[in-house]
């Protein structure tokens, strides 16, 4: 328990495009440990997928990791090489993403596709590998696995795509499992089943998840820690309990308010002013400052430092000190 | 009364697509027939000549006439479709290969690759097809399978072209990105994730290509690059008709409505397909 299971250090991922260097990931660190949810929340465009894949290795042209170091199990992911990050995929490491109607292939049955990664791995023979596929569908409770199996992803609904993905990507039975904003696209009774059933295999495999949203309530609910991100740049991480108690860093406390809070009817549902800053040409500085409401000269001069406040709670905010 | 004409009209429309589409497989079925029959369908063998019956009109015993050494015309039109169905799949078969293989790692590799591999399907694509291939055929010597070679090399392009870009429109979709986030290699991921996605392109491409590989052939064999003597295609039957066109119209005559039918055949087939696998598809 006390070596984490995924270890991020320094992380930088550019992106080169026409129009300038876009700071997408620029250095960040964080930890991830054995059996717990580890969430990653943020506005849109702050970094969070590029993170996710980052750790995967799939950052797309002309995207590029500068520098960092991801120790997984003490092994450097960045060292790896391409037939080495290959075995990690799927079998270690695996991935849910966003969109359940993009991600699976249109053109096999759900239960091809979902053997297909343990054939890979494990050398099963198709055979196997489809009792395999059958048996997953089973424990992602999709009714009638052996018909399902059979079944083409169009005629699925967005609910059973995503049960039809984590079907998949457990099929290997990795340890860290990252899931990519899995349930924005499918509506509140599903996202909340969907969250259960990752839940219940997280519990029962011992794998830790990396959740990646943008919805606080699930973070609330699944989480144990939570990182909050900001322009590429995480600004507070800590346990859920903590973070939710007691926010240090501004943006926290503005995501925080964001929220409807139980039955208590706001005239308006607070937001924070302006929007995240252009990753070209982040501002010097905290990269906050031009949104913050407590932004004294030093934010604008100098970027603040990570600092600990005791029970693995870390603020980067120049009032606490950093 | 306006009601009832547009009901109509809406039911007649797609029938009538079918209905032509359906005469494309019958012809393409017919051709293929007699292709493989030609043994039995044949009267006698393509080069058994008749001279004292040299240049003589159709007939009860020759069908379709004679040519200038006494052969029957109808036995070498017989003959012919097998040259032309096996040359259209042979020209496909390289073109699609070379072609497809190509497309799915331009699209799927894109940057450089993409760049170079572009490159000289634009190169090849530029010249004149027939032009090119005279120049190839000229540099590899006449033949047939001098022809087919010379033809697929100046087609394969457009099937380049076609792939590339539907490469290009799944590669970003997300399950590619499963795909690899699950530990596919490369290779698995072009050969069992892309490959399956364009097979409907690739046999509308393909349905679409073979009569103009035909008619390119015929082309080249009408030139005199083609078939050699004795060998009964069209397209020499053609050039060899051409000189008696006006005495004996027959030789080249029924070689000629052959083309035109296998080629229309291939080509209402083609559209059918087109409609019904892949309706975003224009070539």
């Amino acid at each position: 328990m006390n070596t984490p299971l995924l270890d991020v250090k320094g992380l930088r991922t550019y992106f080169y495009t026409g129009r300038g260097v876009v700071k997408a990931v620029d250095g960040v660190n964080f930890i991830i440990k054995e059996d717990e949810v580890f969430c990653l929340v943020g506005e849109t465009g702050c970094g969070k997928s590029v993170t996710a894949l980052s750790i995967m290795r799939l950052i797309p042209y002309p995207g590029k990791i500068l520098d960092g170091s991801m120790l997984y199990k003490g092994k450097n992911l960045l060292k790896l090489s391409e037939s080495e990050i290959r075995k990690i995929r799927g079998r270690e490491i695996a991935m849910i993403f966003q969109n359940p109607m993009n991600s699976l292939n249109p053109v096999f049955t759900i239960g091809y596709q979902i053997s297909e990664a343990p054939i890979t791995h494990f050398n099963l023979s198709r055979q196997d590998g489809w009792k395999k596929a059958v048996e997953l569908i089973e424990k992602v409770k999709m009714p009638d696995a052996e018909v399902r199996a059979k079944t083409f992803p169009h005629v699925l609904s967005g609910g059973m795509r995503q049960r039809s993905m984590i079907a998949m990507m457990i099929s290997c039975e990795p340890n860290l499992l990252i899931a990519d904003e899995p349930t924005t696209s499918v509506d509140v009774t599903i996202q909340a089943q969907l969250m259960h059933l990752l839940k219940e295999i997280k519990e029962k495999r011992r794998m830790s998840i990396m959740l990646i949203t943008h919805n606080f309530g699930l973070v609330a609910e699944t989480g144990d820690r939570v990182a909050v991100m900001y322009c590429g740049k995480i600004v507070e991480i800590g346990s859920v309990k903590e973070i939710f108690r007691e926010p240090m860093h501004p943006y926290t406390q503005g995501l925080l308010r964001c929220l409807p809070i139980g039955f208590e009817r706001k005239k308006q549902l607070d937001s924070i002013p302006g929007t995240i800053p252009n990753p070209i040409n982040p501002p010097p500085g905290c990269r906050f400052y031009p949104r913050c409401k407590y932004t004294v000269e030093k934010c604008k001069l100098q970027e603040p430092l990570q600092i600990d406040l005791g029970k693995g709670h870390l603020v980067a905010c120049h009032l606490c000190g950093g | 009364m306006v009601l009832n004409l547009n009901r109509v009209k809406g039911k007649m429309l797609p029938l009538l697509h079918y209905r032509t589409s359906c005469v494309g497989l019958l012809i393409v079925f017919g051709i293929a027939a007699i292709a493989v029959g030609a043994t039995v369908i044949a009267p006698r063998h393509y080069a058994e000549t008749d001279i004292v019956n040299r240049l003589r009109p159709p007939s009860l015993e020759y069908p379709f006439g004679t040519d200038v050494l006494g052969r029957g015309v109808f036995s070498r039109v017989v003959y012919g479709a097998r040259i032309a169905i096996w040359v259209g799949l042979f020209v496909v078969f390289i073109e699609a290969s070379v072609g497809v293989t190509l497309g799915i790692i331009a699209g799927y590799y894109g940057g450089k690759i993409d760049k170079v591999i572009s490159a000289i399907t634009d190169m090849v694509w530029a010249f004149p097809p027939i032009v090119l291939a005279l120049g190839v055929v000229t540099l590899i010597g006449p033949g047939l399978n001098q022809v087919v070679m010379a033809v697929a090399f100046v087609s394969w392009p457009i099937f380049t072209r076609i792939i590339r870009a539907k490469v290009q429109s799944l590669v970003n979709r997300e399950f590619i990105l499963a795909a690899r986030a699950i530990g596919e290699s490369n290779l698995d991921i072009m050969l069992r994730y892309l490959l399956p996605n364009v097979v409907s392109s690739i046999l509308v491409l393909a349905t679409l290509t073979l009569p103009a590989a035909i008619l390119s052939t015929t082309a080249l064999s009408f030139l005199g690059f083609g078939a050699q003597p004795p060998t009964p295609d069209w397209g020499a039957m053609l050039s060899d008709g051409a000189a008696q066109l006006a005495t004996a119209p027959w030789i080249a005559t029924f070689p000629g409505i052959f083309i035109v039918i296998t080629v229309l055949g291939f080509n209402l087939l083609g559209d059918g397909l087109r409609d019904l696998l892949d309706p975003r598809l224009k070539v």
